[in-house]
């Protein structure tokens, strides 16, 4: 028992550091990416998808890498569904609405539906991520960040205002952006792996398959997801927790199984090929269904989606346990 | 009656709330529309997504104060757009305060689920606020 509650003890506290340095390693990559020069479009765009999936990217890229690529993989999936039936759900509940508009859902919620659509088609056909599904993956990515980038540009040359502080916002690289951006490296890298452990040996004291462990690992790293939408929702900025939703379900699949499958070809799991990965399609359906209809996602619609999560995962638990 | 007229809006229904304000000036008189930009978020909400919806709320909240003013332009009426940034009920009660202003005009009609579920910022400034209020039913 005493065990368990270290373990747990662990997770917690090592989740924390690995949001905590996951803001900290992006704000000073920001910071550097501005002092050498490069476009404030770019870092920003790349800054705000990359900020809130650090936490989920890390766990599963440590734990692919040290050996225990369920938890990587579930985390990954695992996440998605819980960002798109669960946070997403849980923030229209609160909110009461949260609107969109048909130009984010036809470039980010179709791009989150492919995306989807692809691992998923992958995993059927060929049964794991090898290093030619991860560069499909990456490239995929690539694109996907060149439209973000060439909307934002477009945006921006509409605004003058903010067109002309731009050049203002060159810094100076000074030692103590290097050394936060070094410092939180190492939270994210020291952080990850004490997840990793701590999830493996609880699963293993709860006797729970690894893929289960890492779906509800996704509890503890989506918590920057969490916040972000609920926060932004209730405060009426819906684009930004539509959008963070879609961006994060991208670079779960696209970056943080993508690039640890450079390294090494990913196992996966029957169970996950077959009924988690299928769940993953649906509840991206099932979210654009939602939104399609009145560009919108109503209380009700928030209860569907939790409603959905639940049955996921009672199913997750008892049937496929 | 009322010199000095504290107007408060996030931006929902302002034809209604103008229109409330504008029945009680006879005369002359200023009117203070304050939007507050609500910084707290929880302590796990990324530094960048923080700075992010400052800066969008900012930006809602100048368009806000603009069309706010064009409804007020109006001869014998003084129209001061404030945006603060802050807790909207602490800010709205400061303001009100240090601006030693007549009345509070702002909307209300939330659903009992939305005010357990969201909070109500009228109900807080009730309870603090140092004159008197007028509280418009809104459409909801």
């Amino acid at each position: 028992m005493f065990e368990v509650i270290i373990l747990v003890l662990s997770l917690i506290i090592s989740l924390i550091i690995v949001i905590k340095a996951a803001d900290v390693f992006v704000d000073s990559i920001v910071e550097i990416g501005l002092a050498l020069g490069i476009s404030e479009i770019i870092l920003g765009v790349t800054a705000s998808a990359v900020g809130t999936s650090l936490p989920e990217f890390g766990s599963a890229m440590i734990a692919i890498l040290t050996g225990s690529p369920d938890v990587g993989v579930g985390c990954a999936i695992g996440a998605n569904v819980w960002n798109i039936a669960g946070i997403l759900g849980i923030s229209a509940i609160f909110a009461g609405l949260i609107t969109t508009q048909s130009q984010e859902v036809r470039r980010d919620g179709l791009m989150a539906f492919l995306t989807t659509l692809t691992i998923t088609t992958a995993l059927f056909l060929i049964g794991e991520i090898t290093f030619v599904v991860g560069i499909v993956l990456i490239i995929m990515y690539v694109v996907y960040l060149w439209i973000l980038i060439r909307a934002q540009k477009s945006s921006k040359s509409k605004d003058r205002e903010m067109e002309c502080c731009e050049a203002d916002k060159n810094l100076a690289l000074n030692k103590k952006t290097i050394l936060m951006t070094i410092l939180g490296l190492f939270g994210l890298a020291i952080g990850c792996r004490a997840i990793v452990y701590s999830t493996v040996e609880l699963s293993i004291m709860a006797s729970i398959p690894e893929v289960l462990a890492g779906i509800l690992l996704a509890f503890g790293t989506t918590a920057p997801e969490f916040f972000t939408v609920l926060t932004s929702a209730k405060k009426g900025l819906n684009s930004l927790a539509i959008g963070t939703v879609f961006g994060s379900n991208i670079f779960n699949i696209l970056i943080g199984l993508g690039i640890p499958s450079l390294f090494v070809t990913i196992p996966v799991e029957p169970i996950t090929i077959y009924f988690d990965a299928p769940v993953m399609v649906f509840m991206t359906l099932l979210l654009l269904f939602l939104i399609k209809r009145g560009m919108k996602l109503t209380r009700v619609e928030g209860i569907i989606l939790v409603a959905s999560y639940i049955i996921y995962i009672v199913t997750r638990l008892t049937i496929f346990s | 009656m009322y010199d000095k007229i504290l107007l408060t809006t996030m931006g929902e229904y302002m034809d209604e709330i103008i229109e409330h304000t504008l029945n009680l000036i006879q005369g002359e008189a200023e009117v203070i529309c304050i939007y507050v930009v609500e910084t707290s978020v929880p302590f796990l909400t990324p530094k960048k997504v923080k700075e992010m919806m400052i800066d969008e709320l900012t930006a809602k909240g100048k368009d806000i104060l603009e069309d706010m003013s064009k409804g007020f332009d109006k001869p014998g009426i003084t129209f001061r757009g404030l945006m603060v940034e802050g807790n909207p009920a602490d800010e709205i009660v400061k303001t009100a305060t240090d601006e030693e202003v007549d009345v509070i005009v702002m909307g209300t009609g939330k659903s009992i689920v939305d005010k357990h579920l969201l909070g109500s910022v009228s109900e807080k400034v009730v309870h603090s606020a140092p004159c008197t209020i007028l509280l418009v039913r809104t459409a909801n």
